[in-house]
């Protein structure tokens, strides 16, 4: 058997979730991440079509703002923050459910000023990459420093990891 | 001298599993419960039991299995014996202290980014054109994501959409015993990805215990079409995947250390309907005979079902193979798909290939097992010695060997069949840590067939030459002079 996922679908047998920290926090976390994946897409458009796309001047001071409403809607579903938060193992009070909808389908609308892109003459790309090869030899190096990373596990006995006791069991 | 301990049986050493539990009578179809293995004392009486109704039991079977077709797929998993994990320089030791080889790319440690070797690209490139598959000259990794303990990132490093190899095929022989024949089994798709840790659940329930050496390691997931219909099809299969992965040196396809991991899908239907039934996953199986045994069962199970009219009872599900109890229990029902949240890894460049590359590594396969065997049976072999020379790519060389030297073909195949399997299996050796290299064999199968000694005797100057590193001339001398030594006490015993 490969490595597989436990088969269950339920939640009852969940393992401790994250606390989200504040409001605040997570959703800033979220925009700069958003941010900065938008900027990397945005550059790879720039360099393949530097004819076809029309960067407005008055839209980049448009997107520091936060509660602004974007022409271009996207075109996917509104995000269901309640099943994103439970596959991402997150802990969410139900008005922090509410809170973040909005926010998070601003910050998809944002990045879907990207469809109004014209690809008709752009050929598809697999992926965004790099000109170099990043591959290494198969020669074995032994981490030095095992013992700190083993140090940092918190609960290690007998030369395991000790974890609780997930109910699918193989 | 009775070397009547030498004198082995014609054994199919080397195949994979015993032909014993099989009855041959039944051809195709085989019911599980007349072939129980690992008994008790507890277990013989309801075994004895279970004999007599399941002969009748098994006639019944015969019938309601005459209706009805399997369709089964399998997903292999194989371990490729690099130095190094996928993504990190961490050395892998299968058998090795828990825990001691670990750096933070295979601990999923932040910041900790992976980078790919180029010993797992050539790998999965062999594999691929060994299976005659289309390589894509570009494919990418993807994020499959899920939580588990053994899984250090949240997220296993695969390839989802667009994987290094799609649409080949594999061609087996199946053995006489099982009915021969030969079968052509389509390959779906070849990918890389890297291999979670190994989760042990201790006796008490409260914890579990992870242990991180095997993260990382690489895999290549090789998903067949549904091509097979029956278990020994699926087994034999499994058992030719293993020999071409040992074949191309890219893992050493051992199903009990796991670096060989198959998972069956099976689903049957009428025979004559088109659209496939409920398709049932069977996990945890160790050995190539499991593979069999269990999709016989689950064949029966489900047939079972249908003519009892309950086939609605048949649910998509993963069930595991019980060894102990010989049969498929079910593990959880699966509630909707998995949403593994599929993207482009980002910490990895594209995987690129150029035609050159390609053409070197084609040129640099070894002989695939499936032209070795239209060779010999075109040199004149019959079928069961040609699958006997090409289960292991060490026979088949040191038989080839022997050949080019002169050595007549089917001297040479009955003495490696015979004898030297015989001793190899005894002392537990492979053909190359043998003290007879094919140059002596040669030479003694041409002193035998040139009449420097007779064929009783050659028996026994083969064995001088097994078992000591002396050159021919030495170990017939040493014969006549036991030969005429053992006579003298004869005649002193009688006279």
């Amino acid at each position: 058997m490969g490595p597989g996922p436990p088969t269950d679908g339920d939640s009852s047998s969940r393992e401790p979730a994250i606390r989200a920290y504040s409001t605040n926090e997570t959703s800033n976390y979220h925009q700069i991440k958003f941010i900065t994946m938008a900027i990397r897409a945005a550059l790879l458009l720039v360099r393949a079509t530097p004819l076809q796309f029309s960067f407005n001047p008055k839209q980049a001071l448009v997107l520091k703002q936060n509660n602004r409403n974007y022409a271009v809607k996207s075109s996917l579903e509104p995000p269901d923050v309640q099943r994103l938060a439970e596959t991402a193992r997150i802990s969410l009070a139900p008005h922090e459910v509410e809170e973040f909808a909005p926010k998070i389908q601003q910050v998809i609308d944002w990045f879907g000023q990207l469809q109004a892109v014209d690809l008709q003459n752009v050929a598809p790309a697999i992926r965004a990459d790099n000109e170099e090869e990043t591959l290494r030899d198969d020669s074995p190096e032994i981490f030095e420093n095992r013992d700190a990373i083993l140090a940092a596990v918190p609960c290690y006995e007998d030369s395991y990891i000790k974890v609780p006791k997930v109910l699918n069991k193989e | 001298m009775a070397l009547t301990f030498f004198r082995g049986l014609h054994t199919h050493s080397f195949l994979m599993y015993p032909s014993s539990f099989l009855s041959r009578k039944n051809g195709m179809l085989y019911c599980t419960m007349k072939s129980i293995r690992g008994q008790t004392e507890t277990q013989e009486k309801s075994q004895h039991q279970l004999k007599v109704s399941t002969q009748t039991q098994s006639r019944k079977h015969d019938d309601i299995f005459k209706n009805f077709e399997a369709i089964i797929g399998i997903e292999t998993h194989v371990q490729l014996s690099t130095l190094t994990k996928a993504f990190c320089s961490c050395p892998y030791n299968y058998g090795a202290q828990p825990n001691t080889s670990i750096c933070p790319v295979c601990m999923g440690l932040p910041g900790a980014l992976p980078v790919l070797s180029t010993k797992v690209i050539e790998s999965a490139v062999k594999v691929g054109l060994a299976l005659n598959c289309n390589l894509s000259l570009s494919s990418k990794f993807d994020r499959k994501q899920y939580f588990y303990p053994d899984l250090p990132k949240g997220y296993q490093i695969s390839q989802f959409d667009i994987p290094i190899a799609t649409g080949g095929y594999l061609d087996v022989d199946i053995p006489l015993e099982f009915g021969g024949g030969h079968r052509k089994f389509g390959i779906t798709r070849v990918h890389m990805e890297e291999d979670a840790g190994k989760l042990l659940h201790t006796g008490n329930g409260s914890f579990s215990q992870v242990d991180l050496n095997r993260a990382g390691v690489p895999l290549l997931e090789i998903v067949s079409e549904p091509d097979m219909r029956t278990g020994i099809e699926a087994a034999e299969y499994a058992a030719e995947l293993q020999r071409l992965v040992r074949y191309l040196g890219v893992s050493n396809g051992n199903m009990q250390e796991g670096s060989l991991r198959c998972d069956v899908n099976i689903s049957i239907r009428p025979i004559g309907q088109l659209e496939f039934g409920t398709k049932v996953e069977i996990k945890n199986l160790n050995s190539f005979s499991s593979v069999s045994r269990a999709i016989d069962f689950e064949i029966s199970r489900q047939a079972l079902l249908h003519s009892q009219g309950q086939a609605d009872q048949i649910v998509q599900e993963t069930r595991l193979w019980e060894e102990g109890a010989q049969k498929t229990v079910t593990m959880r029902k699966k509630e909707g798909l998995a949403d593994y949240r599929y993207f482009p890894e980002p910490d990895l460049p594209g995987v690129t290939l150029t035609e050159e590359y390609v053409d070197g590594i084609r040129c640099s396969l070894p002989e695939l097992p499936e032209m070795k065997r239209r060779r010999y049976e075109g040199m004149g072999l019959n079928m069961q010695d040609v699958l006997f020379l090409t289960n292991d790519i060490n026979v088949a060389d040191f038989f080839d060997s022997a050949i080019a030297e002169g050595a007549d073909v089917k001297l040479a195949a009955n003495w490696i069949m015979g004898d030297i399997a015989a001793y190899m299996k005894n002392e537990k050796l492979s053909i190359n840590e043998i003290q007879l290299n094919s140059h002596e064999l040669v030479e003694l199968i041409s002193s035998i067939k040139g009449g420097t000694i007779s064929g009783k005797i050659g028996k026994e100057v083969y064995t001088f030459l097994i078992l000591f590193i002396i050159p021919l001339s030495s170990a017939i001398e040493h014969t006549f002079i036991c030969c005429v030594v053992s006579k003298l006490i004869l005649h002193l015993i009688i006279a």
